[in-house]
């Protein structure tokens, strides 16, 4: 056993050792003062009324038997178990039998109180075996049990055998004499009869209330009244010894089931009540004896009797007060005690059972979930407990009261926080529990942890823990509507203990409201994920009928039939929602293209290329920039935009969901509810159906406005990030290109002039460029002339003469005629086209002349020769490209690049070569040199030569193939 | 052609010299990787200069969208800001065009004019390659023929082969020693060309990072909480988050 249990016990049994002595002199001096006269319960028979002193013997002797027998009984349990039985819990359960019912709390209509029902489905079984329990104990024991809990075990540890012996024998001493000698018993008697007729309305009528009190903390569902209260009704209806004994039982505040062992000890029962009862018995013979002596003295003096009388009430008053004031003490003891065995058992739980728990192979899933919300409970009762030791005032002092109700008012709000939580997710709690019985293994498992880990209470499942707070926070109440009770209302924390009492009733509604709201909205937040298979297998009568009287009602909206319900501000918070939404997710998706194209931005490598340009300043800048940009700025920038931006956003969307689907459902719910909102009387499903939307409405109203308001905020802060996110951005990049640009040769220039000077080198470089590109083309392009043979050149004139330069084409391969009419041709022959077309109009068959023979030859192996100076221009002409781009020997076509660079299309003549002139005829001209082609050849018309002006207006021959064709330089 | 086995892999005779041969594949090499940086680089700077732009549009996008939002209409202080924002994002895309058109004239157009080159050279190159062949052709034939016994007929066409044969290796060598000339020209003329172009580059983010630092400087004073880490507004959030999770309302999963 812990060392704290032990010590805890030890307070417990010194408290109740200074408790006793006074204790039971209390009560062999208040039985007769009850206000409800509790007549003697113990009277022997009721043969009591008879004045007979002869049967008056009789009964006496048999009540000294039947007394003896008793004590016997009593003497042999206790005896039997001299030593005091193991120490008690009081696990809290809820006081269902003999507390008189909380009053229920201000629930609104049709509210159901689910918080009860998990609370009294979770006793449900405890109950049943406490009923049990109690019908297993000798004779009425139960019913005599003594008047709280906590004196029962006070007294079962205190009263030795010995002690019951000799008060049993001196109450059956006393009695005897009593009614042996009594003269005016009869008439007593009569009085106590009418006495006892009177208890017994008073106690039906109240039983009549706790029944219906029951039932009305019982779910609808479960209409059956529990055993308890039935063999209590039973009892009552019985017995009405018995039920005045419970009444009386009740009336002291114990609730002798809820506070007992729940081990259901079987030995430690017998020995419980036994002494109880006798302590009981002995409570009632001292009433007896009290009353006996008193009518032996009423006989002699009446004045005496007044003044007797007198005093007596003195003293009762005095008794009473003192009595209330040790009740008032015990309940506060008993709350205190309890919230620390409460607080023991949930760190218990939550402590050792949950790393035993972890520890198993494999470790049960969603553990953590089970405990989510405990440990604020833990915190909170410690909270609470810390406060009242702080003060160090102890349970028997006024002011302790005080303590205590200050204490838990200044939690109170935490309290509600804890186990609002606790309360709202304990279904969960038992869902996964659930989870756990279902696999064998792990369950059988899960239990041997805990009767390991908790050895001394006999729990045999994970809710014997968990459900704890859930008894708690509903014990709160009655435990101080106890204390209020039986506090004086001139008492000085009274005031101040009524308004705890109030707020721990306001605080078990409110925590109800939270758990009906969160159930409601739950129900509905979730989106359905089911396939259209799943949907139809769930289509049913219902949900049919249902959909189409929304539909139906939906239709009435929009054509105007039937009013809409109009809830203003519920609109306008929808509006305000939907526009967020839309703002957010736009938000979003633009973030998100802005993030692919950053990526799109990182993933050009352009600092790998570098041209080779390793020795230069600028372009290594370039690269180090570069470099430095994508591996460590830009991919940081990325980083924080996806954290802070990103990420924030798509849980923002994530969250819309739950509020969207209750908007949707709650319209569907409005258009039920206004179907059936005219109706004056509300079948169950109805209200239920009323309720749903009131309470989603309601819930909408109450969170929408928190939600749509911290959502802006996020919206808001996100964007402030944006912004600073590209500040630093900008700071950094900026930093680095600065420190770069100031190692570049133009950095000394102005911006402006830079630009200038920037655009005017490219433009240079441009042109550079042009010449070298125009040097190399027509350098190099140039086609290799050479001269036609002989025979070639004579076919060339032949057919010139024939047909005319233009018809003259050139066979670029050899030609094998394969059809009729068809020639036969070498590659290079010179031939001219009669037709473009053979006589079926087939255009890939061409009619030529080939100096002689006639045929047809494929048209794709021909191609248009030109001759260099046929028709010779007055300038010189670019021979056009007639889109063919493979260069062709033995053709003038000289292949020419379209040039991106020309700015315009005029071309102009130079000297490709230095040419000296050898003669007067001729002229010098310098490579590059301009020169006017006056005539393309010499006065005997050979084409070798070229008439040309060259600058400065000298004019002379120069070689033809001396001179190139060039675009003329743009014009600056 | 010679029908004895042995002669079959032997080298013909070497018209051009291996030395030169080596020098035109190198040069040309060189130029040939010159060709594909240019031509990679080109289309990355145009690629980011492209995302850039997209950066910037989807930029002002988020707050136009923002400001347009009815979200603006119930809240002063929010419409304040998203115009801010707006303003800011727009002011920078102004920037940031006028950064691009400059990167455009500056670096990208002189790449595609340089890329505009190589086919030129490439097919300089190509011509020499055929004037080479048919060098080596002609070459050929006119060994045939001298090889040949010294008839009346063969010394014609020998004479006639050999007529053929001097253009071409004219044709040829000059083409070569172009070539050889204007390739390492060409290579290194890359430098002068470029060297503006970086330094441009470089020059216009230093502008344009500049007014976005002021820009966004004054942003942030306006719209945003300053001094937060970034653990801090993560942690902000988290609480916010959670704030919104812990509503009944919220479907927390």
């Amino acid at each position: 056993m812990s060392r704290r249990a032990f010590v805890s016990r030890e307070r417990e049994t010194s408290i109740g050792r200074r408790l006793r002595p006074h204790w039971s002199a209390q009560r062999f001096m208040k039985r007769p003062s009850r206000p409800i006269g509790r007549v003697s319960a113990t009277s022997p028979s009721p043969t009591g009324c008879c004045s007979q002193s002869a049967y008056s013997a009789v009964c006496v002797c048999v009540y000294v038997c039947v007394c003896m027998y008793v004590c016997v009984c009593v003497c042999v349990c206790v005896c039997g178990h001299p030593f005091p039985p193991p120490p008690l819990f009081f696990p809290n359960w809820p006081p269902l039998l003999s507390t008189p019912p909380p009053p229920p709390p201000p629930l609104p209509p049709g509210s159901h109180t689910h918080f009860y029902t998990v609370f009294l489905s979770h006793t449900h079984t405890r109950e049943y075996a406490l009923t049990h329990s109690c019908r297993m104990r000798p004779s009425s024991s139960s019913s005599s049990s003594s008047s709280s809990p906590l004196c029962v075990c006070e007294s079962v540890e205190k009263v030795t055998p010995v002690c019951v012996c000799v008060c049993v024998c001196v109450c059956v001493c006393v009695n005897a004499a009593d009614f042996y000698f009594s003269r005016d018993g009869a008439q007593q008697d009569r009085q106590r009869e009418r006495e006892r007729e009177r208890e017994r309305e008073v106690h039906h009528s109240w039983i009549q209330d706790s029944a219906q009190a029951f039932s009305d903390m019982e779910v609808p569902r479960r209409p059956r009244p529990s055993s308890c209260m039935l063999a209590l009704q039973q009892a009552a209806a019985k017995d009405p010894r018995s039920s005045a004994l419970r009444e009386e039982n009740d009336h002291d505040e114990g609730d002798p089931f809820g506070e007992e062992t729940f081990g259901g000890d079987e030995e430690l029962d017998g020995s419980l009540d036994g002494s109880v009862e006798t302590s009981e018995l002995a409570g009632m013979n001292a009433t007896l004896s009290s009353r006996g002596s008193c009518s032996e003295e009423s006989s002699t003096s009446a004045e005496e009797e007044a003044a007797e009388a007198k005093k007596k009430r003195e003293e009762e008053e005095a008794a009473a007060k003192e009595r209330a004031a040790q009740r008032q003490m015990l309940a506060i003891e008993e709350l205190v005690h309890s919230e620390r065995n409460y607080l023991r058992l949930l760190r218990l739980s939550s402590g050792t059972i949950r790393n035993n728990l972890q520890k198993l192979q494999p470790p049960p899933a969603d553990l953590d979930s089970v405990f989510l919300d405990i440990e604020d409970v833990i915190d909170v009762s410690s909270r609470l407990l810390g406060l009242l030791d702080q003060k160090l005032v102890q349970p028997g002092d006024p002011r302790f009261l005080e303590t205590l109700c200050e204490s838990f008012l200044g939690l109170s709000s935490d309290i509600e926080a804890a186990y609002k939580e606790y309360l709202a997710n304990y279904n969960q709690v038992t869902v996964v529990e659930n989870s756990y019985k279902q696999k064998e293994a792990l369950w059988n498992d899960v239990v041997r942890v805990i009767k390991t880990s908790a050895p001394e209470v006999n729990a045999t499942s994970l809710s014997f823990f968990l459900v704890m707070p859930v008894q708690r926070i509903a014990r709160y109440p009655l435990l101080l509507q106890t204390i209020q009770k039986h506090t004086e209302k001139t008492h000085p924390a009274y005031a101040l203990l009524e308004r705890t009492a109030h707020t721990s009733i306001a605080l078990n509604y409110r925590i109800n409201e939270y758990k009906r709201f969160r159930e409601v909205a739950d129900k509905y937040k979730k989106t359905e994920t089911l396939t259209i298979k799943d949907k139809i297998y769930r289509l049913n009568t219902h949900s049919i009928a249902k959909k189409t009287a929304r539909f139906g009602q939906h239709i009435r909206h929009e054509t105007g039939m039937a009013p809409k319900l109009v809830d203003e501000e519920f609109d306008a918070l929808e509006g305000f929602f939907y526009v967020l939404e839309h703002g957010i997710l736009e938000l979003l998706e633009n973030v998100e293209t802005y993030l692919y194209h950053l990526q799109g931005f990182l993933s050009c490598r352009t600092e790998e290329f570098d041209l080779d340009m390793d020795g230069e300043k600028a372009p290594i800048c370039y690269k180090e920039i570069t470099t430095a940009l994508r591996q460590w700025i830009l991919p940081t920038f990325e980083k924080r935009m996806r954290t802070l931006i990103r990420k924030p956003l798509g849980a923002l969307r994530d969250l819309l969901v739950g509020p969207r689907n209750l908007i949707r459902k709650r319209l569907d719910k409005l258009l039920d509810y206004e179907l059936i909102e005219a109706k004056s009387n509300l079948s169950y499903e109805e209200q239920d159906v009323a309720n749903t939307y009131r309470t989603m409405n309601t819930l909408l109203l109450n969170e929408l406005p928190q939600f749509t308001g911290v959502a802006l905020q996020m919206i808001w802060s996100v964007l402030g990030t944006f912004s600073c996110l590209h500040r630093d951005l900008a700071a950094d990049m900026e930093q680095l290109f600065q420190s770069f640009a100031q190692q570049l040769p133009h950095s000394s220039m102005e911006r402006g002039a830079f630009r200038e000077w920037a655009e005017s080198a490219v433009l240079e470089g441009a042109r550079r460029l042009e010449t070298l590109c125009r040097s190399v083309e027509h350098t190099l392009n140039g086609p290799v002339v050479q001269p036609l043979s002989p025979s070639s050149r004579r076919r060339l004139k032949q057919l010139t003469d024939k047909h005319g330069s233009g018809k003259i084409y050139q066979v670029v391969g050899s030609v094998v005629g394969s059809r009729d009419l068809d020639l036969n041709l070498a590659r290079g022959e010179l031939v001219a086209i009669i037709s473009e077309a053979d006589t079926r109009g087939d255009k890939r068959r061409w009619l030529v002349d080939a100096g002689g023979p006639r045929g047809y030859a494929p048209s794709s192996k021909l191609i248009r020769y030109h001759q260099p100076t046929e028709d010779p221009p007055p300038s010189p002409q670019l021979t056009l490209p007639d889109g063919v781009t493979e260069t062709r020997r033995h053709s003038y076509t000289p292949e020419s690049q379209p040039m991106t660079v020309m700015s315009q299309p005029c071309f102009q003549v130079l000297a490709a070569y230095d040419f000296t002139a050898t003669g007067n005829h001729e002229v010098s001209v310098r490579a590059g040199e301009p020169v006017r082609v006056l005539e393309p050849r010499d006065k005997r018309g050979n084409p070798e030569w070229s008439l040309v002006e060259a600058r400065g207006g000298a004019r002379g021959y120069v070689p033809s193939n001396y001179l190139a064709i060039a675009p003329r330089p743009p014009h600056h | 052609m010679s029908w004895i086995p042995f002669k079959i892999g032997q080298p013909k005779k070497q018209i051009v010299s291996k030395t030169v041969e080596r020098d035109f594949e190198r040069e040309y090499d060189k130029l040939q990787k010159l060709e594909d940086q240019t031509k990679k680089l080109h289309k990355d700077m145009k690629k980011s200069t492209e995302a850039d732009l997209a950066m910037s549009k989807a930029a002002v996008k988020i707050s136009a969208d923002l400001l347009s939002n009815p979200l603006c209409e119930q809240d002063q202080a929010f419409l304040d800001s998203m115009t801010a924002l707006d303003t800011a994002m727009r002011r920078m895309d102004s920037f940031n065009q006028e950064k691009v058109n400059q990167i455009q004239k500056t670096v990208i157009d002189p790449l595609k004019k340089y890329s505009g080159v190589f086919p030129s050279l490439n097919m300089a190159v190509k011509r020499r390659e055929q004037a080479l062949q048919d060098y080596k052709r002609l070459q050929s034939k006119a060994e045939k023929y001298e090889e040949k016994e010294k008839t009346g007929p063969v010394m014609v066409k020998l004479h006639q082969a050999r007529e053929e044969l001097r253009p071409v290796r004219e044709d040829f060598e000059a083409k070569n020693k172009q070539l050889l000339d204007e390739m390492p020209k060409f290579y290194y003329s890359r430098i002068d060309y470029f060297q503006p172009s970086f330094e441009a580059l470089i020059r216009a983010q230093v502008v344009y990072f500049t007014e976005m630092y002021n820009i966004f400087s004054e942003l942030t004073d306006q719209i945003d909480q300053a001094g937060l880490t970034d653990e801090q507004r993560e942690r902000e959030t988290e609480a916010k988050l959670s704030e919104l999770r812990a509503l009944s309302i919220v479907a927390d999963d």
